[in-house]
């Protein structure tokens, strides 16, 4: 099975650069962020540069009125700072060449300073950074033991069957949605006036804000349809039998929590659908007997879907719910890992 | 009581590097897949539908798909019965392990239980499918 690490690792890697370099195209800029300098605003601020050179200009007109504002040409800005050294011919082969040059430069002279570091000082013969760093820790803080503890745990080969892993891809979709919901946040503004449009702005000006917001769409569904096969497959195997209980009443928790997620989501774009969606869910909750009521106002903030539905619900769906499943998730992997896979009958 | 079972070597594989190997396989998978979906998503955003007004109520409202069936439920039951319902339903689940006590003898059990669920999942997509046409 070598021969499959070897297109593994090429292929992580690609998509691991991808993803980075998406993530940081959506978190720095958006199409248009530059804009403003593109034009000049008449109405800015003059700057203390702006007005000495008024001022030199002025002085050399032989002008008696120093101070009335001349109209001058904008300064010429560039709007990217980092790409061009100024007045140069701008393209986008100029910065890309460049900065080509130098992280490759870059590269050697790491590579060269990472072979000599790990020889330095001790000059024993070589070892790779991690693994010195790896030794460096361990000489401190003993943790090679309790950690090949947990890495040495056999698993049963029973439980090498795909249906055992649909739990784990629960977890992983936890994370990127998780991930894309921070990245999310960044731009959401959760208030009934600035929700819809800020939703429409991470659609159409932020760079891979489509992307994100479907990932995040489809894994929330994903998400659920895996949490409820897991469930389903436990269920059947009869795995959340004694002494398995726990694991089984903190899973359901789990799934409500996942539902919950969605529900209080749902709500988040402010669009119709969302709205009336979320006046029917509630409307349900409240029809409970006894404490109805008491759900419907904890919900709404009162007696109809607002403001502050929305302020609450941006709360819980990036706060409260998040922080429970992780302690929930915690208990639930501790569990498995403490008692191993059921075996099945 | 079923015995928690400490694998030995023979049935077992190592955790670390095997097993892990395995999830990461998993996990590169899924995530090619995310990323066909962000790139589905570049040319046909998910998109938005007109914005929320509490003065205009559309003809035709629904829930998210995952509570469409009890949605769907609803429209025909008691509204104070079909609320609790799902909360008894959910109790009951959550504390089922108490319920169903006795350790497993053969296969049967499991068929039961297998047969069970596959009608209370047809059952549950038909419902679900009813309120998203109706």
């Amino acid at each position: 099975m070598r021969h499959i690490s070897r297109i593994i690792i090429p292929i992580s890697i690609a998509l691991a650069l991808v993803l980075l370099s998406g993530m940081v195209g959506f978190i720095t800029t958006h199409a248009g962020a530059f804009s403003s300098l593109d034009q000049a605003d008449p109405n800015a601020k003059q700057t203390e540069f702006d007005q000495m050179r008024i001022l030199l200009s002025a002085a050399g007109s032989n002008t008696k009125d120093a101070t009335a504002s001349v109209n001058l040409p904008p300064p010429e800005k560039d709007p990217c700072l980092h790409c061009h050294i100024a007045g140069e011919d701008k393209n986008l082969w100029t910065p890309f060449i460049r900065w080509s040059i130098f992280s490759g430069v870059g590269l050697v002279f790491a590579y060269g300073f990472y072979r000599s570091a790990s020889t330095w000082r001790t000059r024993l013969p070589w070892k790779p950074i991690p693994k010195r760093a790896a030794e460096w820790v361990d000489e401190r803080y003993q943790v090679s033991e309790p950690l090949s503890k947990v890495l040495n745990k056999p698993v049963p080969k029973f439980a090498l069957r795909w249906w055992y892993c649909l739990g784990g891809i629960t977890a992983f979709l936890f994370l990127v949605q998780g991930v894309t919901g921070i990245m999310l946040s960044f731009y959401y503004k959760p208030t009934p006036e600035a929700a819809y449009a800020s939703i429409q702005f991470i659609e159409t000006q932020v760079r891979f804000g489509s992307a994100i917001r479907m990932i995040h769409h489809w894994g929330s569904n994903s998400m659920i349809v895996m949490c409820i096969a897991h469930m389903l497959r436990v269920f059947i195997m009869g795995a959340y039998k004694s002494p398995r209980e726990l694991n089984w009443v903190s899973g359901v928790l789990l799934l409500g929590l996942t539902l919950a997620f969605g529900f209080t989501g749902y709500l988040l774009p402010w669009d119709q659908r969302a709205y009336w969606a979320t006046t029917v869910g509630t409307e349900i909750a409240g029809s409970i007997p006894g404490i109805g009521n008491l759900a419907l106002v904890f919900l709404r903030v009162g007696w109809d879907v607002g403001a502050l539905t929305l302020s609450r619900f941006y709360s819980l769906h990036v706060l409260v719910i998040p922080l429970a499943t992780v302690i929930f998730m915690f208990a639930h992997f501790m569990m498995v890992r403490r008692q191993g896979v059921a075996r099945p009958v | 009581m079923a015995e928690i079972s400490h694998s030995t070597e023979e049935d077992a594989i190592p955790f670390y590097p095997d097993h892990v190997r395995t999830e990461f396989r998993v996990t590169v998978g899924i995530t090619i897949v995310i990323i066909l979906l962000g790139v589905i998503g570049l040319f046909s955003p998910v998109g938005l539908g007109q914005p929320a007004d509490p003065l205009d109520t559309p003809a035709h409202i629904k829930p998210e798909w995952y509570f469409l069936a009890l949605y769907q439920l609803l429209k025909y039951i008691d509204k104070t019965v079909g609320a609790t319902l799902p909360v008894i339903a959910i109790v009951l689940l959550a504390l089922w392990p108490f319920l169903d006590r006795r350790p497993d003898a053969g296969r049967k059990a499991k068929q039961i239980r297998f047969i069970a669920v596959s009608i209370a999942v047809v059952v549950l997509i038909a419902m679900t499918i009813w309120g998203e046409i109706s």
